[in-house]
């Protein structure tokens, strides 16, 4: 039972990993380092030379961004091979938890159909709506790993909800927090995907030129953000006047989502005070998966706690 | 507890970020190189749309993008157009590139015909220009100059675009009907483009 515990988390961490990898090719502009899938330029090992690549995607050949994307695609398999296994020992030790067994295996058939996203991204060229789905479904995977995870550690260890007493509202700040923060997401990969537009059609303008140029929907994004930081700091507050009757993952995750809540805050207006830097775009998602992740551990907490 | 695991998630980032910024670097570096010289284009006498001459000379201290088309073609060549049409407009502010479609079926593409044509693509100023010549002439500037088979004109012409830098010289083809090939031709072109500025 522990092993599926430990695999579980593995599997977490490595799927976040593999969400930082995934933005990397996004913000590196590897998306099409490979013109084909599954294969790169027609090989399982990408050309390390020119003269490996063949005649039709010469032009498409850049040495650095086609094993940046290789990569992804092979850890995205390592990454699917952990949940493969982590489902195996689910079968094994707790096919009769639903809360465990379900979720595990939801999360393994998703990252197939992750995969075979990632090979319409390819054959689209990089299609605005799709790279959305990819991070969503990212998202809704490490949503299940979570939960699985968790409710896998209660049987194993015990219940550690068992004092805890969260008021109702809980189940709605949470529902709330979870809805606007999805919302929040897709605004941002929209502001995204309009900067990656207006870069092509005004090509060599500074991005934070471009930022500026977009319209008033980039203001929406900051305001849901504030109302995000609110809501966090709201709840904080209730658990704080909890005192013991508040577990400790359940405090601790609500004060990790309000630090980074803030963190993501200062990233944001430091994309568009400063130039659009990439890897500031990079740690801005990779930080709104983790928040996802922090709030699904909340929304299981609580869920333990009613039993 | 929570000391360690903040030292800890501090240590994850900075590696994190120290690996992505070497990537980001990586790539940045291999995306800001030109693509090499492949040949000289010989020189060759032309005539634009609007009646004047168009030679070697003309290709110099521009960077120019260039295709063969004939206006009555049914297949690839409206898509062709299409993407050269949007190149176009998305390059409006740079007067130092040129695009510059060569027909390949000069008897029935007369002066007024392409002059239509051009109009039809939204043509408004000198940047997009439509070549005709002796047929002769065309043959050997695709043949001995951008390397094409000609055997089957005009039917049988390519579908490439071709990169020429601001000496006449080719740099590099892409495909005129694949998505991915002209988002690859942007990329090089804003790398000359951006060299050129700084050399003003």
């Amino acid at each position: 039972m522990e092993k599926y515990f430990r695999f579980s988390t593995i599997s977490i961490i490595v799927t976040y990993l593999l969400i930082f990898f995934g933005g990397l090719v996004r913000v590196s502009g590897a998306g099409m380092g490979c013109p084909d899938w599954p294969k790169c330029f027609g090989r399982w090992i990408p050309p390390t030379n020119i003269n490996q690549v063949p005649e039709i995607y010469i032009e498409k050949f850049n040495i650095v961004l086609a094993w940046v994307e290789y990569v992804n695609r092979l850890f995205g398999a390592v990454v699917g091979l952990v949940i493969l296994l982590s489902c195996l020992f689910a079968y094994l030790y707790f096919r009769n938890n639903k809360d465990v067994f379900y979720p595990i295996l939801a999360a393994l058939v998703l990252t197939l159909v992750e995969g075979w996203i990632g090979s319409i991204l390819v054959h689209s060229v990089l299609d605005p709506i799709t790279i959305t789905l990819h991070l969503l479904l990212a998202l809704i995977i490490i949503g299940l790993l979570i939960y699985s995870s968790i409710r896998a550690y209660v049987v194993i260890k015990g219940d550690f909800e068992i004092n805890s007493n969260y008021p109702q509202k809980f189940k709605w700040l949470i529902f709330s927090l979870m809805t606007l923060m999805i919302i929040e997401i897709i605004i941002g990969t929209e502001i995204r995907g309009a900067l990656d537009i207006s870069r092509k059609n005004h090509p060599l303008v500074k991005g934070a030129v471009l930022l500026k140029m977009l319209g008033s929907f980039k203001y929406a994004h900051t305001i849901l953000g504030i109302l995000l930081v609110s809501i966090t700091y709201y709840m904080r507050n209730i658990l704080i006047n909890l005192g013991k009757s508040c577990s400790k993952l359940m405090l601790f995750s609500v004060n990790s989502m309000f630090a980074i809540f803030f963190i993501q805050i200062l990233l944001g207006e430091f994309l568009v005070f400063f130039d659009v830097k990439p890897i500031v775009q990079l740690f801005h998602m990779w930080f709104s998966s983790l928040l996802v992740g922090l709030c699904v551990v909340q929304y299981t907490c609580f869920k333990i706690s009613k039993i | 507890m929570n000391k360690i695991s903040i030292i800890s998630f501090s240590i994850l980032i900075l590696f994190l970020g120290i690996g992505a910024s070497w990537v980001i670097n990586k790539a940045n570096e291999s995306d800001s190189i030109p693509p090499p010289v492949i040949r000289k284009i010989p020189d060759f006498n032309l005539t634009n749309y609007d009646g004047k001459s168009f030679g070697r000379d003309s290709l110099v201290n521009k960077i120019s993008v260039i295709d063969f088309i004939f206006t009555s073609c049914p297949g690839p060549c409206p898509i062709m157009s299409k993407n050269m049409k949007e190149l176009y407009k998305q390059y409006e502010l740079h007067s130092d590139l040129q695009f510059i479609s060569i027909s390949v079926d000069p008897d029935y593409d007369n002066l007024e015909v392409l002059n239509a044509y051009a109009y039809a693509n939204g043509v408004t100023d000198k940047r997009w220009k439509f070549l005709r010549g002796e047929m002769e002439e065309i043959k050997n500037i695709s043949t001995n100059g951008f390397l094409f088979m000609s055997e089957n004109l005009p039917a049988g012409h390519s579908v490439k675009f071709v990169l020429v830098d601001n000496n006449a010289n080719i740099r590099q083809y892409y495909d005129g009907t694949d998505k991915a090939s002209i988002s690859i031709l942007r990329k090089h072109l804003n790398i000359f483009l951006k060299d050129m500025n700084h050399k003003l």
